[in-house]
């Protein structure tokens, strides 16, 4: 990690977590290049040396450098010497980074012993080449219903889950870790960037515990096709921006060397955003819309164009994205929303109905939501199912002025036919298994497609509105109608 | 910021609803009491022409014979009438008579019938449900008159007096009181014998002795087919004053969910503001501070 010839600076000034070098002017190290400086940290009577690093975010003249300090400053002095490495930040990548958890650096934190990865890579470098991308058009098929019918996942392509707090994102993406690993052949990396590290070692242990089989029939668990990395809500804002391009490097290789379908897992987009802005106003830049960096859309656009499929091989993203207030018009969603080519959309009116995924079928949508891709039955399905909710919706204010009584037969029949498919939309989760005591459950598309032409067409108007809640396909639905008719 | 103008757009929206179903209340409450005397300005006839028929009846000693009395087993199909409103926003009381009308028609056993249906709602409700209608009868609105009532009525007894009819049923939303309507189908033709008899202990007059001119029998001849206009313009007078106090009532809770909604808005309308507020001054502070 060591540049060549050893080039040395020293600290001249630090604000919170970032701090000034200097350094001889012809020897400057380069922007983004990391810097390795000691810490003296005292713990009681004790005390040890810490290295830390640092990433050059900006030359300030006079030999002068502004770097973001990608650790805990506490201990740190002015007059320190600080070591240029001579490249960016490095992380191991290969198959010997699955089943282990990384900090951003790329040192491991599972108490698992050192990782011999044959390789390193720098965490920035240059997008795909333009004539590489393979824009993908083809569905990712999930198994959950409302998923698949409303807002299909483009294999190769960027899926976001927007939703407040408390909704169910971690939940959802822990879900599709599980089911892509389930049904596909390929590696998944988790990216933790700012979240709780409670939640991060949830999900570490839990996925210790789960399993799944192979295709050759073998049980596996989860951990064992997933590298994971983490830069949680303790670390200091460098930490937590920088997190997500260690995570998308090791990404990077499974789709460029290693070619199978790679799942990338990012919880939460909005933290990046979010450290972004704490780093900015650090560095001095002024700051912009409801406080935001001025930067904000350049940073994203940065990290989401890495996120792509390329002739090589395709990586498939999951984005958590943290809503403030349950409001989509702030910025920091609204930036990463552009990029994606699925959004699903979770709202707290279904969660309250203890409906989940808490899915909101009218605002999810997908950019192969489209005849054209996914052809005409599934859309014109589509289409249809929005429609009565849509219906629903327009009618709901109607209902609560007024009554359910003052609707017309016809309106009173879409009304019965939306609460059936809202409650339809519900499904048992594998990962929540031990939690609902129901069976994860995945259905097909043909299944999904049909289930819900039948609901439609009010083939199941007779079944009690109980019946559609947790089942699979359709016929699920009938079953269960009639255990709820025994009991 | 959008949020603020989407909740100030719908609370406005409710704000007009609201005004609409309070006037609505008022105008039924209004049209409740006009109803209601009309209806009280019936009822002595009504009686009186009941206790003259028990009278005569008592005379008869019970011997009488007419064809209202009589049932009509060979006839092709029974006739049900279903007395709706024309107007909607009255909260279950369409709903409700079609559901009994529904449920005798769907009861097992029964009959193949005529439907005839009073109110542009009833119809719509039995059009979308694809059920033949015989007739559609939308010139009777909350306001019946005898002289709506009785070509009907003239109708009914004069295929019934040739048979061509079975029993004759009428549902609609009988009133007891204010508080309190039920949805009913009552049975119009034949009259039965009960109606007719009364109870001959309990009337005032029976022990009264009269002397008839012309003879009982002819008396009832003409008698009962009033009383069977008489009942059935009273199905009408019910129905009109039901469909007031239900408007009432649905108008009165409409008005209060609409309050309460108006509420919730505001509430979050104020919220959506302040935090706009704060965001924007924010927004400047945090400006003026990095200008420094």
């Amino acid at each position: 990690m060591v540049a060549a010839t050893k080039n040395v600076g020293k600290v001249i000034q630090i604000i919170g977590s970032t701090l000034d070098a200097e350094f001889p002017e012809d020897q400057m190290p380069g922007l983004y290049h990391a810097l390795e400086v000691n810490v003296e940290r005292k713990v009681g009577t004790e005390s040890h040396t810490d290295l830390l690093t640092c990433e050059v975010a900006s030359h300030l003249g006079g030999g002068r450098i502004r770097a973001v300090v990608l650790g805990s400053t506490d201990g740190l002095r002015r007059g320190s010497d600080i070591t240029d490495t001579g490249s960016p930040v490095q992380v191991p990548v290969g198959m010997e980074t699955l089943g282990r958890v990384f900090n951003l650096v790329g040192e491991p934190i599972d108490g698992g012993g050192p990782v011999r990865a044959k390789e390193r890579r720098p965490i920035h470098h240059e997008p795909a080449a333009f004539a590489e991308l393979t824009p993908k058009t083809e569905q990712l098929v999930t198994g959950i219903k409302v998923i698949d019918l409303l807002a299909p996942f483009v294999r190769g392509g960027k899926t976001g889950l927007f939703g407040g707090a408390g909704l169910g994102k971690t939940v959802i993406i822990q879900e599709m870790i599980a089911r892509i690993a389930r049904e596909h052949s390929g590696y998944s990396v988790f990216a933790g960037v700012g979240e709780r590290t409670r939640e991060g070692n949830d999900l570490w242990l839990e996925m210790q515990e789960a399993e799944f089989k192979t295709a050759e029939g073998q049980t596996k668990k989860v951990i064992e096709h997933t590298a994971m990395v983490f830069g949680q809500m303790n670390e200091p804002p460098g930490a937590r921006l920088r997190v997500a391009l260690s995570a998308l490097t090791m990404a990077e290789y499974f789709r460029d060397d290693s070619g199978a379908d790679t799942m990338l897992f990012i919880d939460n987009i909005f933290r990046f955003s979010q450290a972004g802005s704490e780093v900015s106003a650090l560095l001095g830049r002024m700051p912009s819309a409801v406080g935001y960096q001025p930067t904000l859309s350049t940073e994203m656009g940065e990290l989401q164009e890495r996120i792509t499929s390329t002739t090589r091989g395709a990586v498939t993203s999951v984005q958590a994205v943290y809503v403030p207030a349950d409001d989509l018009t702030d910025p920091a969603p609204a930036t990463a929303f552009t990029h994606l080519d699925a959004f699903i959309v979770l709202a707290r009116s279904i969660s309250e109905k203890g409906i989940y995924p808490a899915i909101d079928p009218l605002a999810s949508s997908s950019r192969i939501l489209d005849a054209q891709f996914i052809g005409d039955r599934h859309y014109n399905c589509a289409k249809r199912v929005q429609q009565v909710l849509q219906r629903y919706r327009d009618l709901q204010d109607i209902i609560a002025i007024l009554g359910v009584d003052e609707l017309s037969a016809e309106d009173k029949l879409i009304v019965a036919r939306a609460r059936k498919i809202e409650r339809f939309l519900s499904q048992p989760f594998y990962v929540a298994e031990t939690f609902t005591g129901f069976p994860g459950n995945y259905t097909s598309l043909d299944d999904t497609i049909r289930s819900f032409e039948e609901i439609c067409d009010g083939k199941h108007d007779a079944l009690p509105e109980q019946a559609f809640m947790y089942v699979g396909a359709v016929d699920e639905a009938v079953e269960k109608a009639k255990k709820l008719q025994e009991s | 910021m959008a949020k603020a103008r989407q909740i100030v757009k719908r609370r406005k929206a409710v704000t007009n609803i609201r005004k609409i179903t309070r006037t609505m209340q008022l105008i039924a409450t209004a049209r409740f009491q006009k109803a209601f005397v009309r209806a009280m300005a019936t009822k002595p006839y009504t009686r009186k022409i009941t206790e003259l028929v028990e009278e005569l009846s008592a005379a008869t000693q019970g011997q009488i014979d007419h064809p209202l009395l009589r049932e009509n087993p060979d006839a092709p199909a029974d006739l049900l009438l279903v007395i709706t409103s024309s107007r909607g926003l009255c909260g279950g009381y369409n709903a409700n008579v079609v559901r009994a009308a529904l449920a005798y028609l769907n009861a097992p056993g029964a009959r193949p019938h005529e439907l005839h249906v009073v109110g542009k709602k009833g119809i719509a409700y039995f059009r979308f449900l694809k059920r033949q209608l015989e007739r559609a009868i939308l010139d009777i609105d909350d306001n019946p008159r005898f002289e709506q009532v009785e070509p009907m009525v003239a109708d009914f007894i004069q295929r019934y007096e040739t048979g061509k009819l079975g029993r004759v049923y009428v549902a609609y939303m009988r009133f007891i009181s204010t508080g309190r309507q039920i949805p009913e189908v009552m049975q119009l033709l034949p009259l039965s014998r009960e109606t007719v008899k009364g109870d001959a202990a309990a009337t005032k007059t029976a022990g009264a002795q009269y002397e008839f001119s012309p003879s009982p029998d002819l008396l009832l001849k003409r008698l009962l087919p009033q009383t069977v206009k008489v009942r059935l313009y009273q199905c009408f007078t019910d129905a009109a004053i039901s469909e007031q106090v239900a408007r009432m009532v649905a108008m009165k809770a409409a008005t209060d969910a609409a309050g309460d909604m108006i509420k919730t808005l505001s509430r979050q309308f104020n919220r959506a503001r302040q935090s706009q507020i704060t965001m924007e001054l924010l927004d400047i502070v945090g400006c003026a501070e990095a200008l420094q």
